[in-house]
Parts: C-alpha cells; structure tokens; sequence
C-alpha cells in the first residue's frame, strides 16, 4: 500500500519536465550534488564539534553551553543548504530514488538522528545543564545522546554513499523480500503472478 | 614530468587487485574517505571562523585552535590512507584527469598551509582574537596584525573548499 502511493508520488514527480531537465543537465546536476556533499561539511562538521563536546573527549575546557548555542547557527545554516539541495537531487531522479533501498535506510536512519537531536536539544536546553556545563565529562545520558548522534550521521553518509551502486536495484533479480524493501512494485507484481 | 607509470605501477599492485573485487569494501571506504572530510572541514572551519570572529568570538582563540589540532591531523591521516585505497581502484582513469591532479595539488598546498604559515600566524593572533581582558591576550610586540591573521583564515579556506570540489569533480569527469 505506501510502496504503491510512494511510487505514484515518485512517477508523477518524473512526469515534470524541470525534474527531467535538471537530471540531464550538463552542470547543474553536478553543482547541486557538490554544493550537497560541501554543506556536510559545515553541518556535520559543526555538528561534529558539538557531539565532541557532549561526549567529553574535545573542547573539555570550554562549557558545553557555549558551543551547543554559539554553533547551532552555522550548523542549522549548512542543514537548510543540506535538506534543499538533497530535495533537489530527489526531485531529478524520483523513481529510482523511491525504489532505492539504501535511499529508504538513509531517510529512517534520518528520522531516528532527528529524534535523537530533539531529545539532545531539550537536555541542553534545560536548567540542569547548569550543573555540568563545566564539566570536562557530562552525565551519561548526554554522552550516550551524542555517541547515537556521531554513529547514527555516519551511517547516514554510508547509506547516501550507497545509493550509487545497483546492487539492489529493482531491475536485478532478487528475493521477494527484498523488492517489497525496495518498493519494486512492478517486480513484485511479476513475482506475485 | 611524465608521471603515468607511477598510475600503472599502481593499478597493477596488489592493492588495486583487492580494491577492484569489492565494492561492498569501496564503499565503507569511501564513506570512511567522506566523514574523515568532514572531521577535517568542521575542525578546520571552526578554528578559521573563529579567527574571523564569526563563531565562538568570547572563547579565546589559542583554546580552540589546541582542541582542533588532533583532529585534524586525525582526519588526514584516514583522509590519505582511504584515498589511496579508492585511487588503486581506477588508478588508469586518474592518471589522465586533471580534477585529480588539481586535488592532489591543492591537499599538498593546504597539508603545507596548515603545517606553516597557518600554525605560525595562529600562534601570534593579536588581542582582537582574544575576548576582551583575556590573560591570554600576547603583548603589542609579539602579535600580528588582525588582517594577516583573517587573511590566513580566508585562503586557508579557499584552500580546502578547493580541494573538496575539486575531488567531487573527479567524479563527475
């Protein structure tokens, strides 16, 4: 049932021609995957800085508070760059993307990061971080939060970096299971018959 | 300098033989080869946003750029070994595309940049740098000009913002 709704939404999106056109340009799709993979830089990188912090290995003798608020700036900056860019390269190759198992692992592996960042925004946002805003090592909660944040990033760059390759593409032939992972829906029909 | 039989020596050495047989392994490289990048990117821009005063301006400078330090030569360290690993794959490609040799040029400058004149001017950043009535603050005659100090912060970023698109260029050539 979503397999199917999920492959309407991706084919009528293909039915634009400014989707058509911006997966052939000569340029303009190189450009938008670049400036896509450079923002990581500046959101995960600054990210990174953060989640340093909280685990107690990095910047041990600057408070917590200062780096979580001075760098969710440039961070959230990177991040709008970083989400409108990837709607972009979505909006050029719909099909493929919705029918790409490693597309649909990046997107519930995202939804779990941004969970995690909302639990880890509301902890550090509180007033009992006064309590260890200084410290070199903070609480065990945060410091799991933010080993589950660096963990859960990397493997969204592993699955993004994944999506090049065919090996579970809808046109090879694979188990059943797998076609319904990938929303192979005309492949599943075929198994089906 | 004709430099193609180094590619050829490479893409017969046992290596490229073991990066060719794997993708599932290419790729947990190349991912290890991207979040090495952004280990180096976020440590680098954080020391010369800093220095720009764009970022953290209350932390003084000397604090950040010592907690940014490991981990830079951290990233490169897995940026180089990963990239050799991906290199050995498609060593004859490379060895005729000029994106790879503009990436090899710029991550040498930038590797000579950050070791040198980066090191030496963040060393000696003036009170400007620092917070206001800082104990760390260096007298008069030991610091350098604000401009030297956010002009080392400019082309050092320009620097590695070169190298990155340059490198994802390979890609697409």
């Amino acid at each position: 049932m979503l397999n199917e709704l999920l492959f309407r939404f991706a084919s009528w999106l293909d039915t634009f021609q400014s989707s058509t056109d911006l997966h052939e340009a000569l340029y303009m799709y190189s450009w938008v995957e670049s400036a896509h993979v450079l923002t990581l830089m500046l959101f995960l990188g600054m990210l990174l800085v953060i989640d340093l912090r909280l685990l107690g290995v990095a910047f041990k003798n600057i408070p917590a508070s200062k780096i979580v608020e001075r760098l969710d700036k440039p961070m959230m900056i990177g991040f709008i760059v970083m989400v409108i860019s990837g709607a972009l390269l979505f909006y050029a190759i719909p099909v493929r993307s919705t029918q790409s198992i490693w597309f649909r692992i990046k997107v519930v592996l995202l939804i779990a990061a941004g969970v995690n960042a909302f639990l880890i925004r509301k902890m550090t946002r509180s007033s009992a971080m006064k309590a260890w805003d200084n410290d070199p090592v903070p609480p065990k909660r945060i410091r799991v939060g933010a080993a589950l944040s660096l963990g859960l990033w990397t493997l969204v760059i592993g699955a993004g970096r994944s999506m090049a390759y065919d090996w579970w593409d809808c046109t090879k032939e694979l188990p059943y299971f797998m076609y319904w992972a990938a929303g192979c829906v005309n492949e599943m029909a075929a198994f089906e018959q | 300098m004709d430099v193609v039989f180094f590619f050829q020596w490479l893409d017969g050495s046992m290596l490229a033989e073991f990066s060719k047989s794997s993708s599932g392994i290419f790729a947990v490289v190349q991912t290890i080869h991207i979040a090495s990048m952004v280990v180096l990117g976020g440590m680098l821009l954080l020391g010369d946003l800093r220095m720009l005063n764009v970022v953290l301006p209350d932390v003084p400078s000397s604090l950040v750029i010592e907690n940014t330090k490991k981990w830079i030569y951290l990233a490169l360290v897995f940026i180089v070994l990963s990239g050799i690993y991906e290199a050995s794959a498609i060593a004859m490609k490379l060895a005729y595309n000029s994106f790879f040799f503009a990436k090899m040029a710029g991550l040498s400058m930038g590797i000579v940049f950050i070791l040198s004149l980066r090191s030496a001017v963040y060393r000696r950043a003036p009170g400007l740098v620092y917070p206001e009535g800082s104990s760390q603050t260096l007298s008069q005659s030991d610091t350098l000009r604000p401009w030297i100090v956010k002009l080392v912060a400019v082309t050092n970023l320009l620097i590695w913002f070169g190298v990155a698109s340059s490198g994802r260029w390979i890609g697409f050539s």
